[in-house]
């Protein structure tokens, strides 16, 4: 039999809590337990992983001067009933999963936060009461917590209404029944409607959700190009700036990683649908896009050495894995340098002429290339968006086919690396103009693809890696970093990813087949050729 | 991780053992179950909980009852009890009529094992079925351990019980109990370790606060949290841990 999970009544500011638990009392053995003001924070990743997924996750500090006496709680609970999933005591909040210590923490969230931080999301001051009703052995069988909330860190406090939770001690599921009616038939309490938090994120004006990058509203067929891609430009547009802060931040590593993807689809859209800005803009801005791109790609490529550190490690035999040790530091150092050159170039006047004149260019609704509207330059912008997007979809797959059939067991790694820049092209194309094709066709088509560019990003991974690693072993050497012992290992690793990429090469042509089936070229065909 | 706190012998403190380290697993925040297997049910009377379970150890073997149904959680967060049964003397006889009757503590267990980090078995005295049961269910069979010479003997026998049903020995965490060093015996034995069995370095010593747990129906950490007893479980729990 299922446990009941706890109730929350609430308590109104005219409600006389002292009489509360005086008629409780009267009724039930009432002990009281403690009483403690806290100060609580709640935490929650910056795309709300846990909200979205009915937990609440944060970190209670005793008030005041006995916060120094002992350590926090950090605690993962039932958004809905505030029951506790698990909590454990600990001196600082954790910022990644791998920071949480507690093994039932770390695996429950470890799959929602994967490698997302843990961010503040607000705190506030906590009044909190607790007594337990016991049985005839002084057993408790149920458990009563009062909490009081008032925000803090505001010009005014804002206090909000008082909570009785009323927790059942498991097994004991008939007492608590008795207890839940007491408390709304005789106190007549009214049942709580709103989750805590929720309360608390709607006083202080916040919404919880993806924000800024929930995703591109349905794209309507009677749009022009400009019209239509103008919309999904400003939302990349809004993904970048509301990614920036985190990644100058080093938050965690998704920041920059969702930036850098918002910019390759950019230029992708700026490369793929010609003649909708007058050609110096066109140049201007995918030369400076490229550029944002080539300064966020030093920091990124750490970034991945890091996440991959562990998995590297792993790949060497057992004996001779500390001899890594040193890369991971060298990774590090390097990853700070690199950040900080990152962040002085997002300061520099070059970037916030772009970031000012792609606001201008994109928050201008009836922005007219006023000398050249009627130019050959922008003679795509007032056509269909359907005709010019269905056009660019059919040549980029045509250009696939072409691509991938003249690869050869003898072709050079730069022509699978060719043919991944067109797959993400066509992919970043389909996505953005699905909204004009059968949705199965493009789950479909999307589905066998990304099996494709996974292959291809794997591979091409692994050539940089190769060519990488040589390089950083040289570097570390003469950094001091690297020992004998060191070089041999980092040697020994760059092998096993060679061994791995000749794997990856040698299935290639498997690989291609089955995503250039002839029956799935027809189905192509016939849903994004005819319908042009 | 199943962890069975087992003795051929009775009276050398497996319950107080069973109890104060569920406790200490359960306050670092591991979810932990505790499930009382003696009919005397000395472990559920230390949480304050009736040593009863509906329809008894029949009904959990035989009817579409689990053992989720009858936990009780107890007075400390994360920790429940699975409380015992007089009817738990005759358990022997009904696991007997099962196909695979030394199998049967562990199928029953197998649904709890991702509810609980830690399940903790308080055994029976004896070598029995129900013995059996228990030590082939067990991760870990922690062995509470009085310095004399009979009780070595006896730790000998675990052992060979285990062979003979074939548990690993290497489950076998034997450590001394109820230890006082005011006696030459136990100082010297604790001193002078048998070479072929393998004993934990911590000792629980005999203390008075050990058999005050009975009036005060807690663990020793929670009434007497600074205590030598106290300490010498956290120690003991440290160790395991560390194993």
């Amino acid at each position: 039999m299922k446990s009941p999970q706890s109730t929350v009544f609430a308590l109104e500011q005219e409600t006389d809590v002292e009489s509360v638990f005086e008629l409780l009392r009267r009724e039930y053995p009432v002990h009281a337990t403690y009483e403690v003001q806290l100060e609580r924070c709640y935490l929650d990743t910056f795309d709300w992983r846990l909200y979205r997924n009915n937990r609440v996750c944060g970190w209670d500090m005793l008030d005041g001067s006995e916060r120094k006496k002992s350590k926090g709680i950090f605690f993962v609970r039932d958004k809905k009933t505030s029951d506790c999933i698990c909590e454990y005591r600990t001196d600082r909040a954790p910022r990644f999963s791998r920071d949480i210590a507690h093994r039932t923490c770390h695996r429950i969230l470890d799959d929602l936060l994967d490698i997302r931080a843990l961010m503040p999301v607000v705190t506030v001051a906590v009044k909190s009461r607790q007594f337990n009703i016991l049985n005839q052995e002084k057993k408790t069988v149920a458990v009563l917590i009062m909490e009081n909330h008032v925000l803090t860190g505001r010009v005014d406090k804002t206090f909000l209404a008082g909570r009785l939770i009323v927790s059942p001690a498991k097994g004991y599921r008939k007492i608590f029944m008795q207890l839940r009616h007491y408390i709304s038939a005789q106190l007549r309490l009214p049942c709580e409607q709103f989750a805590l938090l929720d309360e608390i994120l709607a006083a202080i004006g916040k919404t919880p959700g993806p924000g800024a990058c929930a995703g591109v509203s349905k794209l309507d067929d009677s749009l022009n190009t400009w019209e239509a891609v103008r919309i999904l430009l400003r939302y990349l547009f809004q993904v970048m700036q509301a990614n920036e802060s985190g990644l100058r931040d080093a938050i965690d590593t998704e920041f920059l990683h969702d930036y850098r993807v918002a910019i390759r689809r950019t230029r992708s859209l700026l490369g793929q649908i010609k003649h909708i800005f007058p050609a110096r803009r066109q140049v201007y801005f995918k030369r400076e896009f490229y550029w944002l791109g080539q300064i966020t790609g030093p920091t990124r490529d750490l970034d991945v050495y890091l996440l991959k550190f562990d998995a590297y490690r792993q790949a060497l035999p057992k004996e001779i894995q500390k001899h890594i040790a040193s890369f991971h530091l060298f990774l590090e150092r390097h990853w700070k340098i690199e950040h900080a050159r990152l962040c002085c170039e997002l300061d520099s006047k070059r970037y916030q002429k772009l970031i000012k004149e792609w606001h201008d260019t994109l928050d201008n609704e009836n922005i007219r290339w006023s000398q050249a509207v009627a130019s050959l330059e922008t003679i795509n912008a007032n056509k269909p968006v359907r005709q010019i997007a269905g056009k660019r979809i059919v040549k980029l797959y045509k250009r696939i086919l072409q691509e991938g059939n003249s690869i050869t067991l003898e072709s050079r790694d730069e022509d699978l690396h060719e043919l991944r820049k067109t797959c993400k092209k066509f992919r970043y194309m389909v996505e953005f103009f699905h909204d004009f094709y059968p949705e199965v066709a493009v789950r479909n088509l999307l589905k066998a693809i990304k099996q494709l560019q996974d292959h291809l990003g794997d591979f091409q991974d692994l050539c940089v890696q190769t060519t990488q690693l040589c390089g950083f072993a040289e570097q570390m050497q003469r950094e001091g970093l690297a020992d004998t012992r060191t070089i041999m290992t980092m040697g020994i690793l760059v092998e096993k990813l060679n061994v791995r990429k000749s794997v990856i090469r040698a299935d290639f042509e498997h690989c291609f087949k089955t995503f250039a089936q002839p029956d799935d070229k027809v189905a192509f065909m016939n849903t994004f050729g005819l319908q042009n | 991780m199943i962890i069975a706190c087992y003795n051929i012998k009775g009276g050398v403190g497996k319950t107080a053992a069973t109890v104060n380290l569920a406790y200490l697993a359960a306050l670092e925040g591991a979810r932990t179950l505790v499930w009382d297997l003696d009919p005397q049910g000395a472990a559920s009377f230390y949480f304050r909980i009736k040593p009863k379970i509906k329809k008894g150890g029949k009904g959990l073997l035989t009817s579409k009852k689990t053992l989720n149904d009858v936990i009780k959680g107890t007075d400390y967060q994360q920790l429940d009890l699975v409380p015992a049964d007089f009817s738990y003397r005759h358990l022997d006889l009904q696991l007997d009529d099962f196909k695979n009757p030394d199998m049967q503590v562990r199928k029953l267990l197998k649904p709890l094992k991702v509810e609980y980090d830690y399940i903790f078995l308080d055994c029976p005295p004896g070598v029995s079925l129900i013995s059996e049961n228990i030590l082939n269910a067990a991760d870990r069979i922690i062995v509470p351990t009085i310095p004399t010479t009979l009780s070595l003997r006896t730790l000998d026998q675990i052992s060979d019980f285990c062979e003979k049903i074939g548990v690993a020995r290497s489950k076998i965490l034997a450590f001394y109990s109820m230890v006082d060093n005011r006696k030459k015996l136990h100082r010297q034995i604790v001193e002078n370790p048998p070479a072929d069995v393998p004993l934990l370095r911590t000792c629980i010593p005999y203390a008075s606060n050990v058999e005050l747990m009975g009036i005060h129906r807690q663990p020793v950490a929670v009434f007497a949290k600074n205590s030598k007893a106290s300490q010498a479980y956290q120690a003991l729990w440290n160790e395991i841990m560390s194993l």
